[in-house]
């Protein structure tokens, strides 16, 4: 018993670290397509141009192999993923449809700006099977969206282009401001993408989708310069605990 | 690309507002922003065709009534026996030449041509150009405009291995190298094909025998050459997306037709050749392909309105795609069509069951959330570094093309970034820095053979934490391996200490660091169960000041008579915009004197002014009064 008036007295604060932003909110997308039935699929850094690229029928001529955006790697040789689709693509090799993967991590891009830099995060989902359309794909976005920014966000889906996926849709969010803000892309898999993976393309089709985690994140806090994520700043990190 | 709503508009019956227009550019996937009427339209990189007035009027004939501008000059014109030779003719299928003889003045600019420079508001080159220019813009053909009395000899179309100086007309010299598809006049490169014109055989005021060239090109030949050569160029953006290979002759005669607006016309000369015929491309009509795709349940009555108002034309089971389509080949790429037309957001949605059960998280990844969960429980903060490092200790893998030339290498370790992100907080006057990384790590065998590891970096300085037990005290040699020694067999590793000799740091705190790979840490981790959950709620994120921070301390004495809820309630409701935290990092009960001390820490900052003593000492006066008026409380050394 204490001996005093009142029992006021502070407790012991637990000293808790925080997790990184970043990182809790790819989690969070992952665990989410993961109760949804997503399989976790894992792959290096360090990729070559046939998975980064040409497996995923970007052509020689396309913008993005321009040594400009990609950072390559010991004399050409390999290159850093420009995207997390190339680990899709070693588990469409892997298995057979039906197929649910999901795959997140580190890409890289010779970009540094407040919007963009040469290092970011990206979630990426690929699911094949029978009879999988642009409708069933609205459908899962829908739900994604949602769970991120709640029922009450209004969003649309606009045309727009990916080697990868035919017909391709960027999906915008009405933000706060009135204003259309981008939050992912995606789109119903190329068929030459699938039988470059030896999937029957007459059998089997499939449905993409890819989000950038930074994007996200800053949005859902308000943080206007993605370099603030990564200056490792205590006095921003303990705000996320 | 800048388009002005104006230049669409008038050929739109009825005419539709600046608003509805920008929603059926929407609509068919032409992002864009508006500024003064003029639309700023982000066009995909597929859709070339639409790089021009009448290549977005084609798609937007799905929408409207489109009444396209077909004036052009429809008269007999001489065939030009000009001397020229394709030694490419598979980067270059199609060509024409059009040799124009004006004599007189040139009139001011009328029409179009005068509306084009008024909106856009660009700086008039000369007569001949400034057409090329406004063709290019109406029709989406980029032509080449060459002072006909400038070129003396036979000229020759060529893919060419050279290393030469050449003046382009936008003043700018460059130095060819490599491969390149070139014009050459007697062998003297005179113009880089589709991408930039020379300088010696330009157009000026003085022109008035103008020979315009009007080609298709492989963008394949043409792509990447504005980087390599540091030039911006409109043709070149408008090739490397491709052009109507069928156009050319039209656009001359459109050129013509222009011309003759504004000049007297002495003779016209063409010279039109194909060197590889343009084979039709046709695409299997399947219905149920389209609608299996989008989910759809589109009829055939829908389905052909949408491709002929496109430009498609259908007969019997086939599909002709307008030549100016060269992305569509496929039924996905038809299927797309179809979507535009009917809107992305007015495809039903049918909803998505995944055949699978649900899968289970792998066992490395449940492990490495425990270990999150573990540091961060004990007080660490998590990071994220940048990979790219300016050392290489053991045969780095280096990066061929750096962002930063001093950082070439992937780093082989976590150890450098933290400690710089260590001495970053240090700089930021914080005294208890506690921080980790998880990430993977890459190197390589002297024979290049690439590893993974997936590694784990720890560092710890200064204070154990915040409260009154962690406060006073420092962080030591064992702190990081008694926390993680449980779940390590063997822990090799303790942590080193990092010597501050060789860091520009005044700080005199040890720095302890560990680096361990994930796989040494064992099953028992499996079974700790941490207190610190991850976010599930996304918190709003305040700016943060980097001007100094001032710390003031309150130590209580409180005897066993007084009110500790109203000296709570007092320093809860403190409130001023520049505190920034408060804290108890002293505590301590004297069971003798029955007394309790307390010490509270006050951390002030504010986001515009670096604060003063006095400032704060404003702040706190009211504070210090009001604590003392509480029965029983005393702060040692203010009465």
């Amino acid at each position: 018993m204490s001996p005093y008036k009142d029992t006021n007295l502070p407790r012991l604060e637990k000293d808790l670290g925080s997790h990184h932003p970043i990182n809790n909110m790819k989690d969070f997308i992952m665990e989410l397509l993961i109760e949804l039935g997503f399989e976790i699929v894992d792959g290096p850094e360090i990729e070559t141009e046939k998975f980064n690229f040409d497996m995923l029928n970007i052509k020689k001529s396309h913008p993005a192999r321009q040594m400009h955006d990609t950072f390559y790697v010991n004399n050409k040789s390999s290159l850093l993923r420009t995207h997390t689709s190339p680990v899709q693509v070693r588990g469409m090799l892997e298995k057979k449809p039906p197929i649910a993967f999901i795959s997140g991590g580190k890409v890289f891009r010779k970009d540094d700006d407040a919007t963009h830099l040469p290092m970011f995060h990206q979630v990426e989902g690929i699911y094949v099977d029978k009879g999988v359309s642009f409708a069933n794909l609205k459908d899962l976005i829908f739900k994604i969206v949602h769970s991120l920014f709640g029922e009450n966000i209004k969003l649309r889906f606009r045309p727009s282009y990916f080697p990868f996926t035919e017909p391709s849709a960027e999906v915008d969010i009405l933000a706060k401001d009135n204003k259309w803000l981008e939050i992912l892309g995606c789109g119903i898999v190329n068929p030459v993408v699938l039988e470059n993976c030896d999937i029957d393309s007459n059998l089997y089709s499939g449905l993409a989708f890819g989000l950038g985690i930074e994007r996200i994140a800053m949005l859902k806090h308000g943080v206007n310069d993605i370099r603030e994520f990564y200056k490792s700043n205590l006095d921003f990190l303990n705000q996320f605990k | 690309m800048k388009i002005a709503y104006k230049h669409l508009a008038k050929h739109i019956y009825p005419v539709p507002s600046l608003n509805d227009l920008s929603d059926k550019l929407f609509h068919l996937g032409h992002e864009h922003e508006i500024l003064d009427e003029i639309f700023d339209i982000e066009f995909t990189p597929n859709r070339g065709d639409c790089l021009s007035i009448n290549g977005l009027l084609r798609d937007l004939n799905v929408f409207y009534d489109i009444k396209f501008n077909n004036e052009k000059f429809d008269g007999q014109i001489k065939s030009y026996e000009i001397d020229f030779t394709n030694n490419a003719i598979d980067d270059c299928p199609r060509i024409s030449f059009l040799k124009i003889e004006v004599d007189g003045d040139i009139k001011s600019y009328e029409d179009e041509l005068n509306e084009y420079f008024k909106i856009f508001d660009i700086n008039k080159k000369n007569f001949f150009t400034d057409v090329s220019n406004y063709i290019a813009y109406e029709t989406g053909q980029p032509t080449h405009c060459y002072d006909s009395k400038k070129i003396k000899n036979q000229l020759c179309l060529d893919e060419i291995n050279i290393t030469s100086n050449f003046s382009t007309l936008l003043d700018k010299d460059i130095k060819l190298v490599g491969k390149n598809l070139v014009f050459l006049d007697d062998k003297k490169v005179i113009n880089l094909a589709g991408i930039v014109g020379g300088e010696s055989t330009s157009c000026s005021s003085e022109t008035r025998s103008v020979l315009v060239e009007c080609a298709y090109f492989n963008p394949e030949k043409i792509i990447g050459k504005c980087i390599k050569y540091g030039i911006q160029s409109d043709a070149a953006y408008k090739f490397e997306r491709g052009v109507d290979p069928l156009c050319q002759e039209d656009v001359l005669r459109r050129f013509i037709y222009i011309v003759q607006k504004h000049a007297n016309i002495l003779s016209l000369e063409l010279f039109s050749k194909t060197y590889k015929k343009y084979s039709k491309k046709l695409v299997p009509y399947d219905l149920n392909a389209i609608n299996n795709i989008l989910g759809s349940n589109i009829n055939n009555n829908e389905y052909k309105i949408y491709l002929r108002s496109l430009g498609f034309t259908i007969s019997k089971n086939t599909i002709e795609v307008p030549s100016h389509r060269s992305d569509v080949k496929t039924q996905n790429d038809l299927a797309e069509e179809v979507a535009r037309c009917i809107g992305y957001n007015n495809i039903n949605i049918v909803p998505l069951q995944l055949k699978k059960s649900k899968p289970l998280k792998g066992f490395e990844r449940v492990k490495e959330e425990k270990i999150k969960g573990l540091l961060i429980d004990n007080g660490f903060n998590e990071v994220i570094n940048s990979p790219f490092s300016e050392i290489s200790l053991n045969n780095a893998i280096k990066i061929d093309n750096p962002i930063d030339s001093n950082k070439p290498y992937f780093r082989e370790n976590l150890k450098v970034s933290l400690i710089e992100n260590l001495l970053f907080n240090e700089r930021r006057q914080q005294d208890s820095v506690k921080l980790f990384e998880i990430s993977d790590i890459y190197t390589q065998d002297a024979d290049g053979t690439q590893v993974k590891q997936r590694k784990l970096g720890i560092i710890a300085s200064g204070r154990m934490g915040k409260n009154y037990q962690n406060f006073s005290k420092k962080i030591d040699q064992s702190y990081v391996s008694s926390i993680i020694s449980r779940y390590v067999s063997n822990l090799e590793s303790v942590e080193e200490e990092i010597n501050r000799n060789n860091l520009n740091t005044k700080a005199k705190a040890k720095i302890y660091f560990l680096e361990i790979n994930l796989s040494e840490f064992n099953e028992a981790i499996l079974g700790y169960e941490s207190e610190s959950s991850r976010l599930k709620e996304f918190k709003e994120y305040s700016p943060i000041s980097d001007l100094p921070k001032i710390y003031r301390d309150l130590s209580y004495s409180l005897s066993k008579n007084a009110s500790m809820e109203n000296l709570n309630n007092l320093i809860t409701k403190f409130e001023n915009k520049f505190l920034k935290e408060v804290f108890v990092f002293d505590f301590y009960e004297n069971t003798k004197t029955n007394k309790i001390k307390i010490g509270y820490r006050f951390i002030f900052q504010s986001n515009e002014k670096t604060l003063t003593d006095e400032d704060v000492n404003q702040i706190f006066k009211p504070l210090i009064e009001e604590s003392l008026a509480i029965e029983g409380i005393e702060i040692p050394g203010i009465k």
